[in-house]
């Protein structure tokens, strides 16, 4: 019954959120509710068990549980330490309709329904009124929903071996179409408020659907698993250097962070592509990173990049290092994990990812420094969000454990 | 039947890709949900049939409700996307009769043709409603080629497609604010 609840009282959560809307303070309380309750469903779900209390067998990995309660985590972070002038409401509403999507996407027993489920949230997603016209919202991931669907129908196509291979590569390029990655980016607008924004989609959302289409597509064409796992790398060595030379040269600080998550997606991507177990947790930590560190700073930097703000405190040092991976924060771990996961592969790779490390500095300094100074709620949120960090980086075996690796 | 059936839906696709009017993507939705319906027929599923013709019954009649009623079928400078609809089904004709083997030719061939037409459809077009047809026309897509897999297709996928043909065309156009 857990995976059932887990999708159904977010999903609650959103809306009455978005029935109670006149009355915030109510909305608010209801939905957050609703949303531990689906969290707490989570928790005592047994992964990888399945519930067939609907007629479909669905069951939620472990890997998947794991992101899953960070997501959780992080929407309570970003909501609880919101800015004095956001709207708290409208962001668990829709913070909680993206859990319920993820928590669907992660419990669907088949690609094809996490295929479908993706589609039903871009096309709500593309509803929320933005700055960019609804079918600039819509093209990208819908793309990926085609992409991934070919991708599907001719891994399970009976003929040649190349199939298996042009298989993979629909998988691969729906993933990056999803995520906004290169070579898809999503059109990007700097104003648009975050929730219809592509961030929503490289930083909540994104972690679970890539969780989803990398474990089924290894499953799904093992003649293949090679060439997948040389596509992942290889579009995620492109990513870790165009997101990370973008967010450094871009003019704008508000794309400058989205260039920022691309960046982080590249290793993402070289970590999953590596398939040893020590590529994997290095996947996981880095996820955990955008999720419950990147995301979170990036909202409450949004105020001071609008004002132009930017201060060179200890917090910002601070902010600038937890993002640039340094020791002893998550990222470090994350990378130290990901080089001995490549040299055991081909050391030449981790030679490669380890240069590209180096490009993580200079925009991770100018990302610092745009959070401005924290005050009240926020430098507490900033405080939880670095103390989360340096914990993970000091001792990820319980998230590793958590996520079954 | 079943090779009727993927025609229909491939022509249904390409009304999709080179009308702009409101009735032109009405009639291709609706080729494209029988077709599929046709093709979920043949392989016994008369649930999935039932869920696709609702969910593409109820695209047509949100498409056929609100105005201008207008076909906007093939206006100038359509050449490109003609071209699209004639290649994408020719390729997908040879992939699905030709690369590859086994039974089901018809349902490869309308599904491998349906998303491919119905990606490029999305990559370009700049009209809100012809975007969410083509979503509502990969929803029924997708649904239809969950037959393919080796354990057949329960129910799920043809409810939450036709859902998503249903509902993609209700949702409110809220264009952009002037990015």
């Amino acid at each position: 019954m857990e995976p059932e609840l887990a999708v159904a009282l977010p999903a609650a959560g959103a809306l009455i959120g978005a029935a109670l809307r006149p009355r915030p303070r109510v909305a608010l309380i209801a939905g957050a509710a609703l949303g531990v309750a689906g969290l707490a469903a989570l928790v005592l779900a047994a992964p990888g068990l399945s519930s067939d209390q609907l007629g479909l067998r669905l069951s939620i990995s472990a890997m998947s549980r794991a992101l899953l309660l960070a997501g959780g985590g992080s929407l309570a972070l970003v909501v609880a330490f919101a800015p004095a002038r956001a709207d708290r409401t409208a962001l668990l509403t829709w913070g909680l309709a993206g859990l319920a999507g993820m928590a669907a996407i992660a419990a669907a027993p088949t690609l094809d329904l996490v295929i479908l489920v993706t589609l039903g949230v871009a096309l709500l997603h593309a509803a929320l009124a933005g700055g960019r016209s609804l079918s600039a919202r819509l093209r990208a991931p819908a793309l990926a929903v085609a992409l991934l669907g070919v991708g599907l129908v001719l891994a399970r196509l009976e003929g040649p071996p190349v199939l298996a291979r042009f298989a993979a590569v629909g998988l691969v390029a729906g993933l990056a179409a999803a995520l906004g990655l290169l070579p898809y980016i999503h059109e990007f607008d700097p104003d648009e408020p975050t929730s219809a924004s592509p961030i929503a989609w490289i930083a909540f959302l994104g972690p679970v659907i890539a969780v989803a289409v990398v474990m089924r597509a290894r499953e799904l064409i093992p003649t293949a698993a090679a060439a997948f796992g040389a596509m992942l790398v290889g579009l995620g060595l492109l990513n870790m250097l165009w997101g990370s030379l973008a967010s450094w040269l871009t003019e704008k600080g508000t794309s400058a962070w989205h260039y920022s998550f691309m960046a982080d997606w590249g290793l993402v991507l070289c970590a999953f592509g590596v398939q040893v177990a020590d590529g994997q947790a290095a996947a996981v930590l880095v996820l955990y990173g955008i999720l419950l560190s990147r995301l979170p700073l990036y909202l409450w930097s949004r105020q001071s990049l609008r004002e132009r703000v930017q201060t060179d405190r200890p917090i910002n040092l601070l902010a600038a290092a937890l993002l640039a991976g340094s020791a002893p924060f998550a990222g470090f771990a994350a990378r130290v994990l990901l080089l001995r996961g490549a040299s055991q592969l081909y050391w030449p790779l981790a030679l490669v990812i380890a240069a590209g490390l180096l490009l993580w500095l200079p925009p991770s300094l100018r990302l610092g420094r745009s959070l401005g100074l924290p005050r009240g709620r926020q430098a507490i949120g900033a405080g939880i969000a670095i103390a989360a960090s340096v914990a993970m980086g000091l001792y990820p075996q319980p998230i590793l454990t958590l996520a079954g690796l | 039947m079943d090779t009727a059936a993927a025609i229909g839906a491939w022509l249904g696709a390409a009304v999709i890709v080179l009308a702009d009017g409101r009735r032109g993507l009405a009639v291709g939705i609706g080729l494209v949900a029988l077709g599929f319906a046709g093709l979920a027929w043949t392989e016994g599923s008369w649930v999935g049939t039932a869920f696709l013709v609702v969910g593409g019954a109820a695209a047509v009649i949100e498409l056929l409700r609100a105005r201008p009623h207008d076909w906007g079928f093939m206006p100038p400078g359509s050449t490109a996307r003609l071209i699209l609809a004639v290649v994408g089904g020719i390729i997908s004709l040879w992939i699905a009769a030709s690369v590859t083997t086994g039974p089901g030719a018809p349902l490869r061939f309308a599904s491998l043709a349906v998303m491919a037409l119905m990606s490029g459809r999305l990559l370009q077009s700049q009209s809100a409603t012809a975007v969410l047809t083509a979503a509502a026309g990969l929803a029924i897509a997708l649904a239809g080629a969950s037959a393919i897999a080796p354990s057949g297709s329960d129910y799920a996928p043809y409810l939450l497609g036709a859902a998503i043909a249903a509902g993609a065309l209700l949702l409110p156009v809220s264009e952009s604010r002037g990015a």
